[in-house]
């Protein structure tokens, strides 16, 4: 297992190593003045000749890159070009804000998905089924922000059931703290918390259970196969000749193979979801990185939009590397095979 | 009847041939790929056969409900949207730009993709291993944020967000040539060939790729999947195609204003895109387990 943990760290810091050379050659890449597109000083403001300097675009090129990486690890990201705020304490509160989307999308689909998809499996070819599949394919199929859409007017405007976007009713004062509204609300008044927290929760349900839908599916189609296949194999077909009951082969050796390679999609699946969440931040006006992100690419406010990569990619490459980590650590053919390889 | 299996003959399909004929026994499939086939026949021919220009306005019928409403015109079969622009002329027209063009950028990418994988798998070494990690970088980041940076630098366009989806898409098809042939490289049929002292591009082209390529339809599915929902998106966030043209991401973005009041302008691009979609993953789906069940035997 050490080893494990050690190849997967090397190949964490060569992939960091490589993204911070392809977020700073964005720099070059972007148009305009590199000086701006790293720091957000234009060239009229007073300390312009003095961030050139500290930020090394007087110098070398691998000087500049050792620069670049410096500032990000001292989180200074540079300013907007739009309202002149440190691109790191923006991001500071609205990445809660995105993360408690996702995470509370990719649980729900976590909570959801495998248990439909090892259902479908057992009624194989049978009506359940196939409404789980033709469920499945037809979610995977919708565009988000068609849903989203979808969803917002049926539930929002026309049942009013939920509020149409936002995080919580802007009549309560709830201060950003995190970014993230439930947490928010502790550091809230007290007498307003019962209030607010319906309100959040209220705010969260259509947002959440929209993104939700991709993952699930897909959560339930690799599900699905891989528990179809498992049914398949001999060990299970041995395990029923033992005669044990259907409930005692799936918990014991049925359930516990076929989760093997939908852990391993885990990480896809959040790719998939981040995405989503980027999009239906927009819609759903959530003060999140998404809306920001896109706004700065209209506004074509460079370095936040160079910020806002490092900081994406940087979480699902942390998610993909946590996700392959488990996956190793609770299947030992997996070590074997990297065993194998090296 | 004459009878021809006189002489008993072992046939042997090639692999397309194989995944073909699992694919015709599928109903649903071939429907998929029917539809699929005349939104193709609609984005090549569609503005001949649309009733109006895809900006033709009638400032006599405004906002107006699909024909078949109580107050709908038979002249506009699906309405007209705020600006009084026929939505089925639209909705034709705006195929070419939300599949055609996807289509087109996914083949191209295709050919890239496929060309540099399959010299990535005969190299070895540090100049494999290198590329090797490039590519999960580039695979960990979702296409459309990738196609994301790439609008934020061109600026945003239709031509630079199709430029940037084919750029995106262009590792996946490296990685899936490079897997699928590095497999088939070990097989003994190509050993075979080797020794018999045929070519390296002899090798690749005529032995190799004609294995693998059931692999590679399969990602061409998935890639031209990826590139419909990404141009959409992309159009939807106004960072793609432009207002006036109908794609039909960016049909959806400007219906936010009117969806409550003429809720059809909004339901329609999505349905297309819908079912658009929903066909290009049940041909895909069905050739993956085609596929499966081929190598399961």
């Amino acid at each position: 297992m050490s080893r494990v943990i050690l190849r997967q760290l090397s190949l964490l810091i060569i992939t960091l190593i490589l993204l911070s050379v392809l977020s700073f050659s964005l720099t070059y890449g972007f148009p305009g003045d590199p000086v701006t597109n790293s720091s957000g000083i234009s060239a009229e403001h007073p300390t312009y000749e003095q961030v050139r300097e500290t930020r090394g675009f007087d110098r070398s090129i691998p000087v500049q890159y050792v620069r670049y990486v410096q500032h990000l690890a001292r989180g200074d990201w540079g300013v907007s070009l739009q309202d002149a705020q440190p691109v790191w304490e923006e991001f500071r509160l609205r990445f809660p804000a995105t993360l408690e989307l996702t995470f509370l999308s990719m649980g729900l689909a976590l909570l959801l998905g495998p248990p439909l998809g090892i259902i479908a499996a057992m009624n194989y070819k049978r009506p359940i089924d196939h409404a789980i599949t033709a469920l499945s394919l037809s979610g995977y199929s919708i565009p988000v922000f068609w849903f989203a859409q979808l969803s917002i007017l049926i539930f929002a405007v026309v049942l009013e059931w939920f509020p149409i976007a936002g995080q919580i009713n802007p009549l309560l004062d709830v201060p950003p703290v995190t970014g993230a509204i439930l947490i928010d609300l502790f550091y809230a008044d007290a007498s307003i918390r019962g209030v607010a927290f319906q309100s959040a929760i209220q705010h969260l349900i259509l947002p959440v259970l929209v993104l939700a839908l991709v993952p699930l599916v897909l959560l339930i189609r690799l599900t699905r196969n891989a528990m179809i296949d498992v049914n398949r194999k001999k060990f299970m077909k041995g395990a029923y000749a033992r005669g044990l009951s259907t409930t005692e082969v799936m918990m014991t050796h049925g359930i516990p193979n076929a989760m093997q390679p939908v852990t391993r999609q885990i990480g896809t699946a959040f790719s998939i979801l981040m995405t989503n969440t980027l999009i239906t931040e927009v819609i759903f006006s959530w003060p999140g990185l998404g809306n920001w992100l896109v706004r700065s690419i209209y506004e074509r406010d460079y370095p936040v939009i160079q910020g806002g990569l490092v900081l994406l990619a940087t979480l699902i490459l942390l998610f993909n590397i946590f996700i392959s980590l488990i996956h190793a650590w609770r299947y030992p053919q997996v070590r074997q095979e990297i065993y194998a390889q090296s | 009847m004459r009878n021809h299996d006189l002489y008993y003959e072992e046939r042997h399909p090639s692999p397309l041939e194989q995944v073909w004929i699992d694919f015709k026994r599928n109903p649903l499939a071939m429907g998929a790929l029917y539809i699929l086939c005349f939104i193709l026949f609609l984005s090549i021919l569609g503005p001949l056969i649309a009733p109006y220009g895809s900006n033709q306005q009638f400032a006599d019928s405004i906002s107006l409900q699909p024909a078949w409403s109580e107050a709908g015109d038979l002249r506009f079969l699906l309405g007209t949207d705020e600006l009084g622009r026929d939505m089925l002329s639209r909705l034709i027209h705006g195929a070419r730009y939300t599949f055609g063009l996807p289509l087109l950028v996914v083949c191209l990418a295709a050919i890239v993709g496929m060309f540099i994988g399959a010299a990535a798998a005969l190299t070895a070494g540090v100049k494999s291993s290198t590329l090797k990690h490039l590519l999960d970088v580039l695979l960990s980041i979702p296409s459309l944020l990738l196609a994301l940076v790439i609008v934020a630098i061109l600026g945003p366009g239709l031509m630079n967000a199709l430029f940037a989806i084919g750029l995106a898409l262009i590792p996946q098809f490296l990685h899936v040539t490079r897997n699928a042939v590095v497999d088939e490289l070990k097989k003994d049929y190509v050993v075979a060939s080797k020794l018999n002292g045929v070519s390296a591009l002899y090798l690749m082209v005529r032995v190799v790729l004609p294995n693998s390529v059931k692999v590679l339809v399969v990602q061409l599915t998935i890639g031209l999947s990826a590139a419909i929902l990404d141009i959409a998106a992309l159009g939807f966030l106004r960072l793609g195609a432009q207002p006036p043209a109908p794609e039909w991401g960016s049909m959806l973005a400007q219906s936010l204003e009117v969806a409550y009041n003429s809720p059809w302008v909004m339901a329609l691009p999505g349905l297309a895109l819908f079912i658009t979609l929903i066909s290009v993953n049940i041909v895909g789906e069905t050739l993956r387990s085609a596929l499966q069940h081929r190598m399961g035997r």
